[in-house]
């Protein structure tokens, strides 16, 4: 109850007070009334079933929702006017396309006659200059340029801060509006470690883990809404936040790990001319044809 | 490539406007996303939607690409005034864009003003030095004024960096071949053959290459490589069939003198002999006997 202590005022106490209690009432009341809480009370379990009013539906979880998507969109729509038109440069581009060729050797060498895939192997992996060859002492330039290029940095912090400022704000609206009270019900049963996480707001100890608060609701919506944005806005949209925490802890090292991940990979690769077998499958091809 | 459903599909729509019956807008649309090259009805029928304001309306923000694409294909039937018409349109409605200066310059090629076209172009790769487009429509130029080594460099500067841009390789394949350089033009299509290992045309074509070149290594090669299209159409490309049978002849004469190592069954030729018979029956019984004495003549060689 910490916020007992932090205002000093006694009626806005009082209120709050009055706010637990009447949830409570309510709750327990609906729940004498369920028949299953006669069931309950003869088995003698200590979960008691909950009936929530549908106004809780009603008011928190559609509203929270509609309000996630919105934003969602209205972000979209900001980062899309925000995008400044990137130059890319020229040694990431080639390289990418350099690791998209290496691929298409490795996924497809056995398609090409087994001189022609030993020439390309060779000039791909050869030590002076080959395409995927990368001295070691450039390996550890990528993070540091990354850093220090201004451009790059500006544009990490432009879309950082169009995913923490909405995030936060929202964030902190669901804990002032929606707390204090059990929002929802998980339909399978968790430990009491979860308590913490998810029953944030509200203070009895006694409630079934099942029942959360609108907090975890809100985490529910963030990392679910990400397949509804990407049917209503198309592929490719500023609202894919997860992806993005996932880009930022593999920043920087992209491409020239690729490059010597694709190097390993072309060097381990046995080339079997499937040729020979395809002139044995077109005759079979063919008897059945001709039949 | 366009599969032959859809195919089938323009060609209905294409009669169907041409008798006025409407869907000329779903023709267009069908045109622009296969990339199909019909310049004389897209003008014909792009016009007529263009010009009539309550059709234009009704198309809203589709009306501008539907103004570039009967600006390229005013272009390709020399309509230069129309074409000039339609780019001043798209000019005023976006002042500041690279599309339409990219028009300019096609533009500018079509009326064969070579250096203000490549001048454009050049002023346009300074700004973005990674513009594709841009780049494959200086190669283009070069092509269009007879320069071939120019397209050449162009193109293998442009695969330099872009290098996973399969519809350039199979340009500079092309290119290689009417230059008669086919051992390029077989490293192209092994590119091709690498990015899109599926695709039976690019088998065909590196087939032919390797026939082309000759030797009997690449014969023996190119045998395989008739036989994997036979494989991927399902024994339906007459001219994969045929090419199994002049490869067979031509490996049996250059190796009528040693051992013959047969390991290459005689089996698949007389296969492809008798699917071809079967088909010109079918579709040309006219010119069987034609087929006939042609294959006996390869036959009796082998």
């Amino acid at each position: 109850m910490d916020k007992f202590r932090d205002c000093g005022d006694i009626k806005k106490d009082l209120r709050y007070l009055y706010t637990v209690q009447f949830w409570v009432f309510l709750v327990s009341r609906n729940a004498n009334r369920g028949e299953r809480k006669s069931r309950e009370r003869e088995r003698g379990a200590m979960a008691e079933d909950l009936v929530l009013d549908t106004a809780i539906r009603d008011w928190v979880l559609i509203p929270l929702s509609v309000v996630m998507v919105l934003i969602g969109v209205l972000r979209y729509f900001v980062s899309k006017l925000m995008r400044s038109a990137q130059i890319p440069d020229a040694k990431l581009v080639k390289e990418g396309q350099v690791i998209v060729r290496a691929r298409n050797l490795r996924a497809a060498a056995n398609f090409i006659p087994p001189k022609s895939f030993r020439a390309r192997r060779l000039y791909y992996s050869n030590e002076e200059n080959g395409l995927l060859y990368v001295p070691k002492g450039q390996a550890p330039n990528a993070q540091a340029q990354m850093f220090s290029d201004p451009n790059m940095a500006m544009d990490m912090m432009k879309k950082n801060l169009s995913m923490i400022i909405p995030q936060t704000l929202t964030f902190a609206w669901v804990n002032f509006f929606f707390s204090g009270f059990v929002a929802a019900k998980i339909p399978f049963p968790l430990t009491q470690r979860f308590r913490a996480m998810l029953q944030n707001g509200i203070d009895l100890s006694t409630v079934d883990v099942s029942y959360v608060s609108s907090r975890s609701w809100y985490f529910l919506n963030l990392f679910g809404l990400r397949g509804l944005f990407s049917i209503i806005l198309g592929e490719e949209n500023a609202t894919d936040d997860t992806q993005r925490m996932m880009q930022m802890t593999g920043f920087g090292f992209d491409p020239t790990k690729s490059l010597g991940a694709e190097k390993d990979g072309l060097d381990i690769v046995q080339h079997d001319w499937t040729m020979p077998k395809f002139e044995r499958r077109a005759e079979a091809v063919l008897r059945k044809l001709v039949r | 490539m366009v599969t032959k459903s859809e195919e089938d599909q323009l060609n209905r729509l294409e009669a169907q406007v041409d008798n006025a019956g409407g869907g000329a807008w779903e023709y267009l649309c069908l045109v622009r996303k296969l990339k199909v090259r019909r310049p004389d009805k897209v003008l014909k029928h792009g016009l007529a939607i263009l010009n009539d304001s309550k059709k234009r309306s009704a198309l809203g923000t589709e009306e501008w690409t539907l103004c570039e694409q009967v600006a390229v294909a005013a272009m390709d039937c020399q309509s230069l005034d129309v074409a000039k018409d339609c780019i001043k349109v798209l000019r005023k409605r976006f002042p500041d864009s690279k599309r339409v200066g990219k028009l300019e310059g096609m533009l500018l090629e079509a009326k064969g003003l070579w250096a203000e076209a490549e001048k454009a172009y050049s002023s346009f790769l300074e700004d973005n030095p990674f513009d594709q487009v841009i780049h494959k429509r200086r190669v283009a130029l070069a092509k269009a004024q007879g320069n071939i080594t120019t397209a050449i460099e162009c193109l293998n500067k442009y695969l330099d960096t872009f290098m996973a841009d399969h519809d350039a390789w199979r340009e500079l394949a092309e290119i290689y071949i009417s230059l008669q350089m086919y051992k390029q033009a077989a490293f192209c299509y092994e590119e091709l053959i690498l990015s899109q290992p599926t695709n039976p045309l690019h088998h065909l074509a590196y087939a032919d290459v390797l026939y082309t070149i000759g030797g009997l290594e690449n014969l023996q090669a190119a045998k395989k490589y008739y036989a994997s299209t036979i494989n991927l159409t399902g024994g339906k490309n007459r001219r994969a069939l045929f090419g199994v049978c002049l490869c067979t002849s031509a490996i049996g004469q250059l190796s009528k003198g040693r051992n013959k190592e047969d390991k290459d069954s005689p089996e698949l030729q007389l296969l492809a002999v008798a699917a071809l018979e079967k088909d010109y029956k079918q579709r040309a019984p006219g010119k069987l006997p034609l087929l006939t004495s042609a294959l006996k003549s390869l036959r009796v060689s082998s």
